[in-house]
């Protein structure tokens, strides 16, 4: 059964007993424990927020404004900072999470899309819609550092941890693989039509390519920059996530409204299940769930994997897109004090 | 009954640069729309999806569809050149689920000129409605100029108008052949 969470009027249960808890608790104790369940952070373009979700409780913690339609969202490694794109006004706006504030924006290219955190935490990797390139950013000043020339259109952006940036070039039906070190492109690889989402498996072997139009999935080698297999997932689909355990992909079907389970030993889709309104952005929050964008839906489900169904449906703000699980170096969740007014 | 969902993002007009004007027009923009239209109809949900399902027949209800060339049928990969008041669009079907009286469809080939929109994928889902049913048509699109400064007649009010009366148009002209005596 679907449990439906709609943001409270009120505090929501776990949040009260947090915030009772963080009464009675000296300051520095306050940070979330093991009980703490992953935040995702999620953009709503058409509302103009950020909301931070505790996908354990099904609950909103926070909303945060932001400048007009975002789009892109990612965390810091340590979860404490969020960066968001906003194509149309040409901004990168930073969000310090425990604050829950926006702290800055700035200009960034033409229309910056997709966006990853580097360095840990010192710099960004923004791409430029309509200026067809890879921009890094200083994450402090938001000085333009470094840029690359990708093909047209580049979309969705995953970083490796070998130090290459993968991006989707959207209008040229193609990934640009690029050195950061050295801010040039060194590979292209051709994909499925309208490359748009992409994501890595655990250990970097594979990449994963949502490819819009043709409604599959490409598989990449990433030693070899090879497409390995290309795979019918469903119509539009605009997010792709890989579990961490590495035994499944997901892969959001917008216009089929619908998720796609795939095998990752035999890139083959072995459930599909009807979930949210023009899904879009998908993230694992761990081997057993994922968190989805419903655009249409103005909501964020969590999906269980082994059952292929939803299992609790949180409203956010208009027209949620991306989406990122806040995480921090092993494993621990960034702080999550409590829920202020 | 005709109830409007039209998901209108903030029109206020931004005060940056005027665009270089370098970035292609008929790039699918980073920030989609959407429209929404639900009818009633007093007609068996089998009688209003064999309309639905007959890719070319649009023409025969929708008032603003003068002419239709259909290749390939009623299945999916079937394209559609629809000529309206001011050109002719291309569209493609991508789905049809029978059991579930809904097709999937979206615009191949953009006429910015004959409806301001660069892109679009569609949705007509048929349900039981009390003796009769309800058809919801659905659709997220694009606005005509991608770029982040666009005229009046392509931005997102644009688009979102003539989606909205497009569908909404259909929609009554769907009811009106579903009914005919």
């Amino acid at each position: 059964m679907t449990r439906r969470a709609r943001r409270p009027a009120g505090w929501p249960r776990a949040a009260t007993l947090a915030l009772i808890a963080a009464l009675l608790l000296p300051a520095a104790s306050v940070q979330a424990g093991p009980q703490a369940g992953p935040v995702v952070a999620v953009v709503s373009q058409q509302a103009g927020v950020v909301t931070l979700i505790d996908a354990d409780a099904a609950a909103v913690l926070a909303e945060i404004a932001v400048p007009r339609v975002p789009a892109g969202i990612a965390a810091s490694p340590d979860g404490r900072t969020l960066y968001v794109t906003h194509p149309d006004p040409g901004l990168v706006s930073r969000i310090d999470v425990a604050g829950r504030r926006l702290e800055a924006s700035f200009r960034v290219g033409r229309e910056p899309f997709g966006i990853a955190v580097i360095e840990e935490g010192r710099a960004l990797l923004v791409t430029d819609w309509a200026g067809d390139a890879l921009i890094r950013v200083d994450a402090t000043t938001g000085r333009e550092t470094g840029r690359a020339t990708t093909g047209r259109s580049p979309a969705g952006i995953v970083v490796d941890a070998a130090g290459h940036a993968y991006v989707a070039d959207r209008e040229s039906q193609q990934v640009s693989v690029i050195d950061i070190a050295a801010m040039t492109r060194t590979a292209t690889i051709a994909t499925g039509r309208a490359p748009f989402a992409l994501a890595l498996s655990p250990d970097d072997e594979r990449l994963y390519v949502a490819n819009v139009q043709s409604g599959d999935l490409s598989v990449i080698a990433t030693a070899t920059r090879v497409e390995t297999a290309r795979v019918k997932v469903g119509l539009m689909p605009y997010g792709v996530a890989a579990m961490p355990d590495g035994r499944a992909i997901l892969v959001a079907n917008q216009q089929g409204g619908n998720v796609a389970i795939l095998d990752a030993a035999s890139n083959s889709v072995i459930a599909r299940t009807r979930l949210g309104d023009y899904p879009e952005g998908i993230v694992a929050l761990d081997s057993r769930r994922a968190a989805m964008a419903s655009w249409a839906g103005d909501a964020v489900e969590i999906l269980d994997i082994a059952g292929a169904r939803g299992t609790d449906h949180i409203a956010v703000g208009a027209g949620p897109r991306g989406l990122v699980v806040l995480s921090a170096p092993g494993g621990d969740r960034p702080g999550f004090e409590v829920v202020r007014p | 009954m005709l109830h409007r969902l039209v998901r209108a993002v903030s029109l206020a007009v931004s005060l940056g640069l005027v665009a270089a004007g370098l970035a292609p027009l008929a790039a699918h923009g980073p920030t989609p729309q959407r429209a929404e239209e639900t009818i009633t109809i007093a007609a068996s949900p089998d009688q209003v999806w064999k309309l639905v399902a007959d890719f070319g027949s649009i023409g025969e209800w929708n008032p603003l569809v003068t002419k239709v060339a259909l290749t390939g049928g009623s299945a999916a990969g079937a394209e559609r050149v629809l000529t309206l008041a001011k050109g002719e669009i291309t569209e493609g079907l991508d789905e049809v689920d029978a059991p579930a009286h809904r097709v999937s469809y979206r615009l191949l080939k953009e006429n910015t000129e004959a409806i301001p929109v660069s892109f679009y994928t569609a949705t007509i889902e048929v349900t039981p409605a009390g003796a009769g049913s309800a058809v919801r048509w659905d659709a997220r699109f694009y606005r005509a100029d991608t770029t982040n400064e666009p005229p009046e007649e392509l931005n997102d009010a644009a688009a979102i108008a003539a989606m909205t009366d497009f569908i909404r148009q259909g929609l009554e002209g769907l009811k009106a052949k579903a009914t005919a005596k």
